[in-house]
């Protein structure tokens, strides 16, 4: 009888489970909704600044890469990295894929002979590289929707600092590329680690403008003011898309765990009557044999 | 001559653009006869027909009419857009509309950050520096945007 009372326990731990598990896929799905749309409504607001940033580029002969921030160097001694991960896990391998990426990354940057710089976005990512023993040089926590712009523009301002110091800076560190790693929200099933080049800024495709607008003040100095704008809009948009992306892949996480524990509870009821009933049977062989023992 | 332009107030967060009376949702861009924006070398207003031009744009207001209301928004820095075919777009880092500045929390604040300011006055502190500076210009736009 033990064996019954066990079986119903596991069958009430492993309901509770399911409970938990279909609340987070529900709510990782209302959310996900929300933070789709705060993406699409960001959308137009990046594509006009790179649309703006490569009819300005265009406009200059040298393509502007007399800018520090378009600074192509040839020997590169340090790179930085940018993990964007979430700060919770139960999402699957959102966290674990992007880490292997930064992992893969920082290794091969080291063989490479070059020092890396790492910044983390989202504890996930912080405690994973800690883990492995790499030196992380700052920590964000991940961003959440609202604070995405404060988020992106601590982010952009660290690297664009660290990357127009001087060789020779006492103080800071000279970083000759920047690299992030974060998950590319392809749509709610699918999530594409992504690899984007940051610093030195990446040149937009130039089209052929209609007409060339009057730039105020002249379009080097305008540069100035815009390439750092530029740059947090770069970051923003990777984090609106990683945060959507974590948020899809809780959900499909949740979900499958959902029907896992759903399948465990089916197959745990089947055992739970078989030996309920074997228990019945039992019983009533030990009656009727004890029947006949009486008759004979 | 067409009369009005279609202006656009792009923010990271979404559109700025007031939401239509009896509506929620701002909308994505409005007709208007003209619009002020705080240029980077002063005061700039846009009226339809305007040359194809790009600038940086400061902490500030911007104003415009629709009908007979005028709307202020206090903007951060960003940059604002004419194009050719009439169409005006601002392109802000944040926007906030007159009426739901919360001033009396822009004022403490403001109050705060600028005794800051003022003991901070060395070299090193220049990126700290730099980020208190842009928010009290931040919160000096939204006060002249209130009243």
């Amino acid at each position: 009888m033990a064996n019954l009372k066990e079986i119903r326990k596991r069958i009430k731990t492993v309901k509770n489970t399911r409970k938990i598990t279909s609340a987070m896929s529900r709510i990782a799905g209302a959310r996900l909704a929300r933070a789709q749309n705060a993406a699409k409504a960001a959308r137009p607001y990046g594509e006009r600044l790179a649309e703006v940033v490569a009819g300005l580029m265009g406009s200059l002969d040298d393509g502007g890469s007399l800018h520090p921030l378009l600074e192509k160097r040839d020997n590169v001694k340090r790179v930085g990295l940018i993990l964007m991960t979430a700060d919770r896990g139960l999402c699957g391998g959102f966290n674990t894929k992007a880490n292997r990426a930064a992992k893969k990354f920082i290794l091969e940057q080291e063989k490479q002979g070059r020092e890396v710089v790492i910044i983390t976005c989202g504890k996930k990512g912080n405690s994973f590289l800690r883990h492995a023993e790499f030196d992380v040089f700052r920590h964000h926590d991940a961003p959440t929707l609202e604070t995405v712009v404060s988020s992106a523009k601590a982010i952009a301002t660290e690297a664009s600092t660290m990357f127009t110091a001087a060789e020779d800076d006492a103080e800071v560190q000279r970083v000759d590329r920047w690299v992030l790693v974060y998950n590319y929200f392809k749509n709610a099933l699918t999530q594409e680690i992504r690899t984007a080049p940051v610093l030195p800024f990446p040149e937009p495709e130039v089209g052929e403008p209609a007409l060339s607008p009057v730039f105020e003040p002249e379009p080097k100095k305008l540069l100035e003011h815009l390439l750092p704008v530029a740059l947090e809009s770069l970051l923003q948009q990777a984090m609106f898309n990683s945060i959507a992306a974590e948020l899809a892949a809780r959900r499909m996480a949740m979900d499958s765990a959902t029907d896992n524990a759903s399948e465990l509870i089916d197959d745990l009821t089947l055992e739970f009557n078989r030996e309920r009933q074997a228990a019945i049977t039992k019983e009533l062989m030990e009656i009727i044999g004890g029947a006949e023992a009486l008759k004979g | 001559m067409s009369g009005s332009i279609s202006l656009q107030i792009l923010t990271p967060l979404g559109s700025a653009v007031p939401p239509a009376e009896g509506s929620k949702e701002p909308r994505e861009s409005v007709e208007v006869p003209g619009v002020e924006v705080p240029g980077l070398y002063g005061e700039l207003g846009v009226l339809p027909d305007h040359v194809p031009f790009i600038t940086p744009v400061v902490p500030g207001v911007v104003r415009y009419r629709e009908g007979e209301t005028s709307e202020r928004l206090a903007v951060g820095a960003g940059f604002v857009e004419v194009t050719e075919d009439g169409r005006v777009a601002i392109m802000i880092e944040r926007a906030v509309r007159s009426a739901d500045v919360k001033v009396a929390e822009v004022t403490a604040r403001l109050k705060e950050v600028t005794a800051e300011l003022d003991k901070k006055t060395d070299a090193i502190d220049a990126l700290e520096h730099r980020k208190l500076a842009n928010e009290q210009a931040w919160l000096e736009a939204q006060l002249r945007a209130s009243n």
